[in-house]
Protein backbone atom coordinates (compact mmCIF):
# COMPACT_ATOMS: atom_id res chain seq x y z
CA UNK A 1 0.00 0.00 0.00
CA UNK A 2 2.82 2.28 0.93
CA UNK A 3 4.10 5.03 -2.20
CA UNK A 4 2.94 8.04 -3.14
CA UNK A 5 0.86 7.25 -5.66
CA UNK A 6 -1.18 4.83 -3.15
CA UNK A 7 -1.54 7.59 -0.96
CA UNK A 8 -2.85 9.91 -3.70
CA UNK A 9 -5.44 6.85 -4.71
CA UNK A 10 -6.75 6.62 -1.28
CA UNK A 11 -7.30 10.82 -1.06
CA UNK A 12 -8.48 11.59 -4.59
CA UNK A 13 -12.08 9.29 -4.04
CA UNK A 14 -12.37 10.82 -0.67
CA UNK A 15 -11.41 14.53 -2.04
CA UNK A 16 -13.99 14.18 -5.24
CA UNK A 17 -16.38 12.63 -2.86
CA UNK A 18 -16.41 15.35 -0.52
CA UNK A 19 -16.87 18.21 -2.93
CA UNK A 20 -20.07 16.04 -4.59
CA UNK A 21 -21.29 15.56 -1.24
CA UNK A 22 -21.20 19.54 -1.02
CA UNK A 23 -23.09 20.44 -4.17
CA UNK A 24 -25.38 17.29 -2.63
CA UNK A 25 -25.94 19.18 0.53
CA UNK A 26 -29.91 19.85 1.00
CA UNK A 27 -30.84 17.56 -1.61
CA UNK A 28 -32.39 14.19 -0.84
CA UNK A 29 -30.03 11.02 -1.64
CA UNK A 30 -30.02 7.65 -0.12
CA UNK A 31 -26.86 5.50 -0.81
CA UNK A 32 -27.18 3.15 2.40
CA UNK A 33 -27.82 0.11 -0.02
CA UNK A 34 -25.06 0.82 -2.40
CA UNK A 35 -22.87 1.54 0.62
CA UNK A 36 -23.32 -1.62 2.69
CA UNK A 37 -22.75 -3.58 -0.82
CA UNK A 38 -19.56 -2.29 -1.34
CA UNK A 39 -18.71 -3.11 2.10
CA UNK A 40 -19.55 -6.60 2.15
CA UNK A 41 -17.26 -6.32 -1.48
CA UNK A 42 -14.34 -4.61 0.55
CA UNK A 43 -14.55 -7.36 3.44
CA UNK A 44 -14.74 -10.41 1.24
CA UNK A 45 -11.93 -9.24 -0.80
CA UNK A 46 -10.00 -8.78 2.54
CA UNK A 47 -10.96 -12.20 3.87
CA UNK A 48 -10.06 -13.62 0.29
CA UNK A 49 -6.57 -12.26 0.61
CA UNK A 50 -6.28 -13.55 4.61
CA UNK A 51 -7.63 -17.32 3.14
CA UNK A 52 -5.21 -17.31 0.33
CA UNK A 53 -1.98 -16.08 2.00
CA UNK A 54 -0.26 -19.19 2.84
CA UNK A 55 2.31 -17.99 4.32
CA UNK A 56 0.40 -15.98 7.31
CA UNK A 57 -1.87 -19.53 7.77
CA UNK A 58 1.03 -21.58 8.35
CA UNK A 59 2.89 -19.40 11.53
CA UNK A 60 -0.10 -18.31 13.19
CA UNK A 61 -0.50 -20.90 15.10
CA UNK A 62 2.88 -20.75 16.33
CA UNK A 63 2.60 -17.14 17.20
CA UNK A 64 -1.09 -17.18 18.49
CA UNK A 65 -0.69 -16.76 22.13
CA UNK A 66 2.07 -13.88 22.25
CA UNK A 67 -0.04 -12.18 19.22
CA UNK A 68 -3.13 -12.44 21.69
CA UNK A 69 -1.24 -10.99 24.85
CA UNK A 70 0.61 -7.78 22.71
CA UNK A 71 -2.51 -7.19 20.76
CA UNK A 72 -4.74 -7.04 24.17
CA UNK A 73 -1.98 -4.77 26.04
CA UNK A 74 -1.67 -2.56 23.01
CA UNK A 75 -5.34 -1.81 22.48
CA UNK A 76 -5.59 -0.75 26.05
CA UNK A 77 -3.08 1.44 26.53
CA UNK A 78 -3.96 3.01 22.43
CA UNK A 79 -7.22 3.64 24.33
CA UNK A 80 -6.04 4.86 27.76
CA UNK A 81 -3.96 7.40 25.95
CA UNK A 82 -6.61 8.50 23.57
CA UNK A 83 -8.68 9.21 26.64
CA UNK A 84 -5.94 10.89 28.30
CA UNK A 85 -5.47 12.85 25.06
CA UNK A 86 -9.02 14.10 24.94
CA UNK A 87 -8.65 14.96 28.79
CA UNK A 88 -5.27 17.37 27.46
CA UNK A 89 -6.97 18.74 24.76
CA UNK A 90 -10.36 18.76 25.28
CA UNK A 91 -11.66 17.46 22.07
CA UNK B 1 -24.41 -3.98 9.27
CA UNK B 2 -21.93 -5.86 11.50
CA UNK B 3 -24.56 -8.65 11.30
CA UNK B 4 -23.54 -9.28 7.67
CA UNK B 5 -19.56 -8.11 7.75
CA UNK B 6 -18.67 -11.04 10.07
CA UNK B 7 -19.96 -14.18 7.83
CA UNK B 8 -18.59 -12.13 5.15
CA UNK B 9 -15.45 -12.03 6.71
CA UNK B 10 -15.73 -15.39 7.41
CA UNK B 11 -16.73 -16.88 3.95
CA UNK B 12 -14.18 -14.80 2.22
CA UNK B 13 -11.07 -16.56 4.34
CA UNK B 14 -13.06 -19.60 3.54
CA UNK B 15 -13.24 -18.95 -0.17
CA UNK B 16 -9.66 -17.74 -0.23
CA UNK B 17 -8.45 -20.66 1.45
CA UNK B 18 -10.09 -23.41 -0.74
CA UNK B 19 -9.79 -21.36 -3.83
CA UNK B 20 -5.73 -20.96 -3.22
CA UNK B 21 -5.82 -24.95 -2.20
CA UNK B 22 -8.21 -25.94 -4.66
CA UNK B 23 -9.24 -23.95 -7.21
CA UNK B 24 -7.57 -21.04 -9.86
CA UNK B 25 -4.62 -19.19 -8.48
CA UNK B 26 -5.47 -16.31 -11.21
CA UNK B 27 -8.52 -15.45 -8.71
CA UNK B 28 -6.31 -14.27 -5.79
CA UNK B 29 -5.51 -11.00 -7.45
CA UNK B 30 -8.86 -10.37 -8.77
CA UNK B 31 -10.10 -10.68 -5.00
CA UNK B 32 -7.03 -9.56 -3.34
CA UNK B 33 -6.10 -6.54 -5.62
CA UNK B 34 -8.43 -5.89 -7.89
CA UNK B 35 -12.08 -5.50 -6.00
CA UNK B 36 -10.26 -5.47 -2.81
CA UNK B 37 -9.20 -1.49 -4.79
CA UNK B 38 -12.30 -0.71 -6.14
CA UNK B 39 -14.35 -1.34 -3.54
CA UNK B 40 -12.34 0.65 -1.06
CA UNK B 41 -11.87 3.89 -4.05
CA UNK B 42 -15.74 3.70 -4.04
CA UNK B 43 -16.47 3.44 -0.08
CA UNK B 44 -14.46 6.98 0.16
CA UNK B 45 -16.11 8.70 -2.36
CA UNK B 46 -19.13 7.82 -0.33
CA UNK B 47 -17.95 8.32 2.19
CA UNK B 48 -17.02 11.52 1.23
CA UNK B 49 -20.17 12.23 -0.36
CA UNK B 50 -21.61 11.27 3.13
CA UNK B 51 -19.72 13.79 5.16
CA UNK B 52 -19.94 17.01 3.22
CA UNK B 53 -23.66 16.44 2.65
CA UNK B 54 -24.31 16.55 6.34
CA UNK B 55 -23.86 20.20 7.58
CA UNK B 56 -23.96 18.96 11.22
CA UNK B 57 -20.81 17.13 10.97
CA UNK B 58 -18.59 19.14 8.87
CA UNK B 59 -19.45 22.14 11.47
CA UNK B 60 -18.17 19.58 14.46
CA UNK B 61 -15.36 19.17 12.57
CA UNK B 62 -14.72 22.92 11.71
CA UNK B 63 -14.37 22.95 15.85
CA UNK B 64 -12.08 20.37 16.42
CA UNK B 65 -9.65 21.61 14.26
CA UNK B 66 -5.80 20.72 14.10
CA UNK B 67 -6.53 19.13 17.77
CA UNK B 68 -7.42 15.31 15.32
CA UNK B 69 -3.59 15.93 15.03
CA UNK B 70 -2.89 14.67 18.34
CA UNK B 71 -4.65 11.94 18.36
CA UNK B 72 -2.65 9.44 16.15
CA UNK B 73 0.09 10.60 18.41
CA UNK B 74 -1.73 9.37 21.28
CA UNK B 75 -2.49 6.23 19.17
CA UNK B 76 1.15 5.37 18.31
CA UNK B 77 2.67 6.10 21.98
CA UNK B 78 -0.19 3.80 23.52
CA UNK B 79 0.62 0.89 20.73
CA UNK B 80 4.40 0.59 21.72
CA UNK B 81 3.80 1.11 25.44
CA UNK B 82 1.56 -1.70 24.94
CA UNK B 83 4.43 -3.50 23.19
CA UNK B 84 6.90 -2.66 25.93
CA UNK B 85 4.70 -3.93 29.00
CA UNK B 86 3.65 -7.31 27.01
CA UNK B 87 7.42 -7.38 25.91
CA UNK B 88 8.44 -7.57 29.77
CA UNK B 89 5.01 -9.76 30.78
CA UNK B 90 5.89 -12.52 28.06
CA UNK B 91 9.91 -12.20 28.34
CA UNK B 92 10.79 -11.71 24.95
CA UNK B 93 13.06 -8.97 23.21
CA UNK B 94 11.10 -5.79 24.32
CA UNK B 95 12.85 -4.46 21.08
CA UNK B 96 11.28 -6.66 18.81
CA UNK B 97 7.60 -6.68 20.89
CA UNK B 98 7.57 -2.70 20.76
CA UNK B 99 8.58 -3.06 16.96
CA UNK B 100 6.06 -5.53 16.23
CA UNK B 101 3.16 -3.43 18.05
CA UNK B 102 4.54 -0.52 16.09
CA UNK B 103 2.89 -1.50 12.95
CA UNK B 104 -0.37 -0.50 14.00
CA UNK B 105 -2.56 -2.64 12.03
CA UNK B 106 -0.43 -2.51 8.71
CA UNK B 107 0.40 -6.06 8.58
CA UNK B 108 0.95 -6.29 5.17
CA UNK B 109 3.85 -4.23 6.01
CA UNK B 110 4.84 -5.66 9.41
CA UNK B 111 4.85 -8.85 8.71
CA UNK B 112 8.09 -8.25 5.71
CA UNK B 113 9.76 -5.87 7.89
CA UNK B 114 9.67 -6.72 10.78
CA UNK B 115 11.06 -9.97 10.04
CA UNK B 116 13.88 -8.95 8.23
CA UNK B 117 14.52 -6.22 11.08
CA UNK B 118 14.34 -8.58 13.65
CA UNK B 119 14.78 -12.39 12.22
CA UNK B 120 11.96 -14.24 10.66
CA UNK B 121 9.78 -15.93 13.45
CA UNK B 122 9.17 -12.35 14.75
CA UNK B 123 8.04 -11.62 11.43
CA UNK B 124 5.29 -14.07 11.78
CA UNK B 125 4.33 -12.29 14.91
CA UNK B 126 4.34 -9.26 13.71
CA UNK B 127 2.16 -10.16 10.82
CA UNK B 128 -0.65 -12.52 13.07
CA UNK B 129 -0.53 -9.46 15.41
CA UNK B 130 -1.67 -6.69 13.24
CA UNK B 131 -3.86 -8.46 11.28
CA UNK B 132 -6.16 -9.72 15.00
CA UNK B 133 -5.48 -5.98 15.81
CA UNK B 134 -7.82 -5.19 12.02
CA UNK B 135 -10.26 -8.25 12.49
CA UNK B 136 -11.12 -7.48 16.41
CA UNK B 137 -11.36 -3.71 15.14
CA UNK B 138 -14.11 -4.42 12.68
CA UNK B 139 -15.75 -7.11 15.14
CA UNK B 140 -15.79 -4.99 18.29
CA UNK B 141 -16.84 -2.00 16.75
CA UNK B 142 -20.29 -2.06 17.71
CA UNK B 143 -19.53 -2.29 21.45
CA UNK B 144 -16.19 -0.23 21.81
CA UNK B 145 -18.09 2.70 20.02
CA UNK B 146 -20.98 2.57 22.94
CA UNK B 147 -17.81 2.72 25.65
CA UNK B 148 -16.10 5.72 23.80
CA UNK B 149 -16.35 6.94 20.66
CA UNK B 150 -13.17 7.67 19.83
CA UNK B 151 -12.01 3.75 20.83
CA UNK B 152 -12.67 2.45 17.71
CA UNK B 153 -10.01 4.95 15.56
CA UNK B 154 -7.52 4.14 18.38
CA UNK B 155 -8.06 0.31 18.05
CA UNK B 156 -7.83 0.64 14.15
CA UNK B 157 -4.70 2.03 13.62
CA UNK B 158 -3.56 2.60 10.53
CA UNK B 159 -6.34 0.48 9.07
CA UNK B 160 -8.09 3.56 9.98
CA UNK B 161 -7.97 5.01 7.03
CA UNK B 162 -9.00 2.02 4.35
CA UNK B 163 -10.63 -1.20 5.84
CA UNK B 164 -11.66 -0.10 9.21
CA UNK B 165 -13.10 3.17 8.57
CA UNK B 166 -16.52 2.50 7.20
CA UNK B 167 -17.01 0.46 10.23
CA UNK B 168 -15.93 3.30 12.40
CA UNK B 169 -18.16 6.11 10.32
CA UNK B 170 -21.19 3.23 10.81
CA UNK B 171 -20.91 3.13 15.02
CA UNK B 172 -18.81 6.32 15.58
CA UNK B 173 -21.10 8.87 13.93
CA UNK B 174 -20.11 10.67 10.30
CA UNK B 175 -18.33 13.63 11.84
CA UNK B 176 -15.24 10.99 12.68
CA UNK B 177 -14.67 10.73 9.11
CA UNK B 178 -11.94 13.11 8.95
CA UNK B 179 -10.74 12.28 12.23
CA UNK B 180 -10.60 8.70 11.55
CA UNK B 181 -8.78 8.87 7.97
CA UNK B 182 -6.56 11.62 9.41
CA UNK B 183 -5.49 9.51 12.35
CA UNK B 184 -4.90 5.93 9.67
CA UNK B 185 -3.12 8.30 7.64
CA UNK B 186 -0.43 9.42 9.37
CA UNK B 187 -0.07 6.11 11.24
CA UNK B 188 0.45 4.18 7.69
CA UNK B 189 3.28 7.15 7.34
CA UNK B 190 4.22 6.70 10.51
CA UNK B 191 4.66 2.95 10.64
CA UNK B 192 8.05 2.42 8.44
CA UNK B 193 9.80 5.04 10.42
CA UNK B 194 8.71 3.96 14.02
CA UNK B 195 9.22 -0.06 13.10
CA UNK B 196 12.78 0.77 11.90
CA UNK B 197 14.04 3.07 14.85
CA UNK B 198 13.36 0.46 17.12
CA UNK B 199 15.34 -1.43 15.20
CA UNK B 200 17.70 0.70 15.31
CA UNK B 201 18.25 1.45 18.89
CA UNK B 202 18.03 -2.72 19.71
CA UNK B 203 21.75 -2.89 17.58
Amino acid sequence: MAGLLDVVMLVLPLVTGLAVGYYLRGKPFNVGKIFLGVVLMLIFSLGFSIGSNTELLAVMPNVAFNALVLLVLALLFSILSVKATQKLVKI
Amino acid sequence: MIRYVLPTLAVGILAGYLNNNFGFPQLNVVFSDYTYSLSLFILLFLMGVLFAADEKATAKMRQAKLKILVFPLAVALGSVIGGLVGGIILRINIFASMGVRAGYGWYTLAGPLVGQLFGLEWGALGFTVNLFRELITIASAPLTAKLDRYAPIAMGGATAMDTTLPIIVRYCGQDMLIIAFSSGFILTMAAPFTITAIAAINR
